[in-house]
């Protein structure tokens, strides 16, 4: 019931009917799987011309390949598109979705990487954080907390996992690997802001960012 | 439009489900337009042919981002359908407002055993969680609709909710209720 799709048409029109399935195949594993896809499920790319055309169909709607590692890809938001809309003010999720996710990294990710315990790049956490840190001196309301934690984990955002009394909890769901490199310097760079305002590495980024800022004008 | 600003609408879609816009502007590439009822607004929402839709991961068997009924949501979501979804030969959009009664009363035959106040709690609850994602509108207190993305599902999906729909009895909206 569909009608064709304009940008599907420009970008895959004239390729033969096996390399289009192919490319159309690979944008919908990359675009809608559950986590990264392993490159066995993505012959497109080993093939120059699809590869070309499947990150082409991916930038003309919002979104780039993402290595994750060499043999696990996904898609994420394009960086310009992401920084355009940011300028812009978009914002999708509520302040109260917003500070329950942050909490969640500090727990998660910020303190056990700052113990060196999960590596610098890294957004998957076997630290999972629970209800009591989230609401713990939080200024968000437990009734708020628990409902924004629901839509985080329905939306990939969190994932839960369950344990004994001490293990069960949230950490990083499956959408932060689709984050490109940029986007998760920058987050890195919010949590140390967010998490250790009055660190050096905290002063270090603000110190950059004023630096990029001034180069720009 | 350039490409850059379809691009961009794109992206608004992806991070916040389907976009309401004037029905004068524009249609950015790729996308469709859902006329709503009264014909003064569309919904945005994108195009993809069923090659490159969700049901590929089913032919390649990469798990999906499916939703978890353990709450009783799709329960939920199948009321509602079937309530806003006369006729099943017909497209789902835009469908037909129902009340959240009616709503309530097929759901009752899908969640046997529940008393009235635990079917009330998840018909609220589940609507509330189905609004966020614009599975379902919620018009008035007691108004409900097939929200945008229901038009999102492909021909084979169309299929089976249409398989889904004839299982489901429908229940006389104005029937006393019992619990």
């Amino acid at each position: 019931m569909n009608r064709p799709n304009s940008i599907f048409e420009e970008v895959l029109g004239t390729l033969p009917d096996r390399q289009r399935e192919l490319v159309e195949a690979a944008y919908a594993l990359l675009e809608h799987g559950s986590g990264p896809v392993h490159r066995q499920f993505l012959p497109a790319l080993s093939d120059a011309t699809s590869r070309e055309r499947l990150e082409e169909l991916l930038r003309r709607t919002g979104r780039t390949l993402v290595t994750v590692d060499q043999l696990h890809f996904t898609s994420g938001f394009d960086d310009a598109v992401r920084t355009e809309l940011t300028e812009m003010g978009w914002q999708p999720l509520s302040l109260a979705d917003r500070a329950v996710l942050v909490l969640v990294l500090v727990h998660s990710v910020a303190i056990p990487r700052s113990e060196e315990q999960i590596a610098a790049d890294s957004w998957e956490s076997p630290y999972p954080t629970t209800l009591q840190d989230v609401t713990r001196d939080s200024k968000v309301p437990v009734g708020e907390v628990r409902a924004a934690l629901g839509r985080l984990t329905s939306c990939g955002l969190l994932r839960t996992v369950r344990g004994g009394d001490h293990d069960s909890g949230y950490v990083p769901g499956p959408q932060l690997s689709r984050l490109t490199p940029a986007a998760r310097e920058q987050l890195q760079d919010q949590l140390i802001l967010a998490a250790a305002p009055d660190h050096p590495l905290a002063a270090a980024i603000r110190e950059r960012r004023h630096n990029r800022v001034g180069g720009q004008r | 439009m350039n490409e850059r600003d379809a691009a961009l609408w794109w992206a608004r879609i992806r991070s916040g489900g389907p976009q309401q816009v004037s029905a004068g502007g524009p249609t950015p590439a790729g996308l469709r337009r859902l006329v709503e009822a009264d014909a003064k607004a569309v919904w945005l929402i994108p195009n993809l042919p069923d090659s490159a839709g969700p049901a590929v991961l089913i032919e390649y068997g990469v798990p999906g981002s499916s939703m978890m009924d353990s709450k009783g949501t799709l329960r939920v979501l199948a009321a509602t359908l079937r309530c806003c979804w006369p006729d099943p030969a017909t497209d789902p959009w835009p469908g037909l407002p129902a009340s959240t009664g009616h709503v309530g009363e097929v759901l009752r035959r899908l969640v046997p055993g529940r008393n009235k106040v635990s079917r009330q709690q998840l018909l609220s609850a589940g609507l509330r969680r189905l609004s966020v994602s614009g599975w379902v509108l919620l018009e008035a207190t007691d108004t409900v609709r097939i929200g945008p993305r229901i038009a999102s599902f492909g021909s084979l999906e169309l299929s089976t909710l249409r398989e889904l729909w004839r299982l489901i009895p429908d229940t006389p909206e104005d029937r006393s209720e019992g619990s």
